[in-house]
């Protein structure tokens, strides 16, 4: 054994390891203790009341209800439509293209669009959100496409798309698919790019189309690459609060029809002074977010193939 | 093989890095949930005019200021006035806009700050801080002698409807210190230019609009991304319609007091508004920025804002616009047209765990003074709650006429005091005015709400006496 190797080691990870478990774990194992109080986050005075919290929790059709029949077709949709646009994205810049002399190659200026489809991920949230708010205007005060559409003459929603009941998940959606497809372009095509060029060449000879391609080379060998961005966009899709509270009306509206659990742990903490109740909401979506990720990567593995 | 690296130097540094974090810990430790206990004794008048509460004069002084649309500009000469008597108090200043953000932990420590200007969209709800013990009572306040005259007591200083806001249960627990009315505001110029008078009743306002919009103007604009713009308009127009008593029973959560004729009639009225086209196109979508740039615009005729819009508009409105508020337009048969939404906005608190308990009542009864209050109203040009002060803008000249009867001030309270019926109303509004919702749909889904906010055992009630 070499003689002082961890208090080496040691000197190195206390800093860390001590800032991360007080700034991080601290405050996580807090929560847990405050979820069964009843703070109200400006006093400290409270009393343990056990799990009324949890039992109240689903009894709140106002928002804690929504907020979760929101954030879970938020869940269902962001993974799903980034992943499958990030892949036909990346496919098409790579491998989609004419084969020029039997050489596999992407479409035209594959690199210009990648630059450009990597473009929203360079720009914060915020500014991000400011940004759309405005493109989902109503169509009289500067909403692009509102106006767009009614320039050519389709219906377009008179109040803008925020202030939309039935529009404004799916606009917010949106935006975030926009913000995140390019990040995901430029993953996948790191990794379609490790794929040796043989296979595809192999695929042609043998007369396979694009179609086959993709999903007999390319998507098997892509497996672990979807599979860690289906859960990195879950923990996205399990937060979404800066664009929301940044876009729609009220931070969750028009009439609690944009809620999301992460916005509405803010509005209890913050907005009606009940942090005990958004404590226990909080310890709820960390529970869900471990069995997401533990799940994923349960379910989805596969033989690795070595090349 | 690696050579073993010599460590002495490391492992020193490895303990310094360690203690580092020890003690970076350390004072961070001030957990959320491990606050000190310190009480604080209760500030009594004592019989000193010049010194009522017993100021001790070397005591730092801790002010939060929200520093949004009156700025807080005013606030410092505030507490330069308060160290011309006491030099040596030395006196922090906060100017933020993020008032829970930055205070509800020092709640939460037990260590708040003296005087908290309580405002703003980052609030902390004051119905929780009460329910919670942490403010002082301000009666001893209300009760001291005023600044300029020892024989006057602060209360008698002040202009009728000031503390209502600010009462839970009969007892003062916010001083809000501007004064300010719900009006509905119209371009006098614009009015003027093409001959309109401004109506005074509901159906006058209806015979107008036609007119309005024969000009290539919609006839009413407001703020649909914050319903809550709608609150004052359509709860007037109830109470006008019914009297005061009818808005009370809504504030008090009694059975059917939103099954009431008048309150039917007024939500009848504000979804006619949207039914016969009488609202700018867009509005449900518009934010205050955005529907109150219409206005200066001249894209709509009338908008239901405070008596804040003039000032904040200063310097965005053009050059010819002439802000003139009225009441909203009364219903036929109303019983008491002159009722109006006034009273104390801007809510000031002081903690009762504050460290400088009577300097902070100190500093309030300076505010209060007529000096005090001269500086906000030339600072900001908006009135205060203190009597006596003249502002020489005709906004505010009107204005004064329409709150000048104290029986017909009022401000519906059931937003304030109980969160649940804030978050109800507001998108309830919304529906109605965009026609989502029908008359009837709204005064179901109120007086849901109301009965299941009065057989919630879980909260503090309120009641107006």
């Amino acid at each position: 054994m070499r003689h002082g190797k961890y208090p080496f080691i040691l000197s190195f990870l206390a800093l860390p390891v001590g800032l991360y478990a007080w700034l991080v774990l601290v405050p996580f194992a807090q929560a847990f203790q405050i979820s069964f109080t009843d703070w109200s986050g400006s006093t400290n005075q409270f009393d343990y009341i056990g799990f009324d919290n949890y039992l109240n929790l689903f009894k709140d059709e106002r928002f804690v209800i929504p907020a979760i029949r929101n954030t879970g077709i938020i869940l269902l949709v962001l993974p799903l439509v980034t992943i499958a646009m990030g892949l036909f994205f990346a496919f098409m810049l790579n491998i989609g293209g004419r084969s020029r002399q039997g050489r596999i190659e992407g479409v035209r200026g594959a690199q210009f669009h990648k630059i450009v489809f990597f473009f929203p991920q360079v720009l914060s949230l915020a500014i991000i959100g400011i940004l759309w708010k405005q493109v989902y205007a109503p169509p009289g005060f500067g909403g692009l496409i509102a106006g767009g559409l009614e320039a050519i003459g389709l219906p377009a929603p008179d109040n803008g798309f925020l202030a939309d009941k039935d529009l404004v998940l799916a606009s917010v959606i949106g935006v975030l698919v926009w913000s995140a497809v390019g990040f995901y372009l430029v993953f996948f095509s790191s990794a379609m790019a490790s794929i040796p060029r043989d296979f595809y060449e192999a695929g042609i000879i043998d007369g396979a189309g694009r179609f086959q391609l993709f999903f007999r080379i390319t998507l098997p060998l892509l497996w672990e690459s979807v599979q860690t961005a289906w859960i990195y966009l879950s923990i996205i899709a399990l937060d979404v609060f800066v664009l929301i509270y940044m876009m729609t009306p009220e931070r969750g509206g028009p009439d609690g029809r944009s809620e999301v659990v992460g916005g509405v742990i803010w509005k209890y903490a913050f907005k009606h002074g009940e942090q005990a109740f958004a404590s226990a909401l909080g310890v709820v979506l960390f529970f869900v977010a471990l069995t997401l990720a533990v799940v994923a990567l349960r379910i989805g593995r596969h033989q690795r193939i070595e090349y | 093989m690696r050579k073993p690296i010599p460590n002495p130097h490391f492992s020193r540094r490895g303990l310094l890095g360690t203690s580092a974090a020890g003690l970076a810990a350390t004072s961070l430790a001030a957990c959320a949930t491990s606050g000190g206990d310190a009480d604080t004794e209760d500030v009594e008048v004592g019989g000193d005019d010049e010194n009522p509460f017993g100021v001790d004069g070397s005591a730092p002084l801790d002010v939060v200021i929200f520093d949004g649309g009156f700025g807080n500009e005013y606030a410092v000469k505030h507490q330069e006035m308060y160290n011309r008597l006491y030099p040596d108090a030395e006196i922090s200043h906060l100017a933020t806009q993020q008032i829970a953000e930055t205070q509800q932990p020092r709640f939460a420590e037990g260590r708040p700050a003296d005087v908290i200007d309580n405002s703003g969209a980052q609030e902390i709800p004051i119905d929780q801080l009460i329910n919670d013990g942490e403010l002082a009572e301000l009666t001893p306040l209300l009760d001291a002698p005023s600044f300029d005259d020892p024989n006057v007591t602060v209360r008698d200083t002040l202009r009728a409807g000031s503390l209502e806001k600010g009462t839970f249960n009969g007892e003062v627990y916010a001083l809000n210190y501007a004064f300010s009315a719900w009006t509905i505001w119209h371009d006098n110029k614009l009015f003027t230019d093409h001959g309109w008078e401004a109506p005074t009743t509901w159906d006058e306002m209806l015979e107008l609009c036609p007119d309005i919009q024969a000009a290539g103007i919609a006839p009413w604009v407001y703020t649909g991304v914050h319903p809550v713009y709608l609150y004052d308009m359509f709860l007037m127009l109830a109470g006008r319609h019914g009297g005061v008593d009818v808005l009370k029973a809504i504030d008090n959560l009694e059975p059917d007091a939103w099954g009431h004729d008048s309150v039917g009639m007024a939500a009848e009225a504000m979804y006619k508004l949207w039914e016969d086209g009488y609202v700018l196109e867009g509005a449900p979508g518009l934010d205050h920025i955005q529907s109150q740039t219409a206005f200066n615009n001249r894209e709509a005729a009338f908008i239901p804002v405070g008596s804040w819009l003039p000032n904040e508009q200063r310097e965005i409105a053009p050059d010819d616009f002439e802000y003139a508020p009225i009441g909203v337009p009364y219903l036929e048969g109303s019983v008491q047209p002159g009722l109006i939404s006034a009273g104390g906005e801007e809510p000031f608190i002081v903690p009762d765990k504050a460290a400088n308990k009577p300097g902070a009542y100190e500093y309030l009864r300076l505010m209060l003074s007529q000096e005090g209050a001269q500086i906000f109203g030339d600072t900001v040009s908006a009135a205060t709650v203190v009597e006596g002060v003249e502002l020489d803008n005709l906004a505010a000249q009107l204005t004064d006429e329409l709150v000048s009867n104290p029986d017909d001030l009022f401000q519906p309270q059931f937003r304030f005091w109980y969160s649940r019926m804030d978050e109800e109303v507001r998108p309830a509004l919304g529906s109605l005015m965009s026609g989502e919702s029908t008359p009837e749909e709204f005064l179901d889904r109120m007086q849901t709400v109301a009965d299941e906010t009065a057989d919630d055992d879980s909260i503090e009630h309120f009641t107006h006496d």
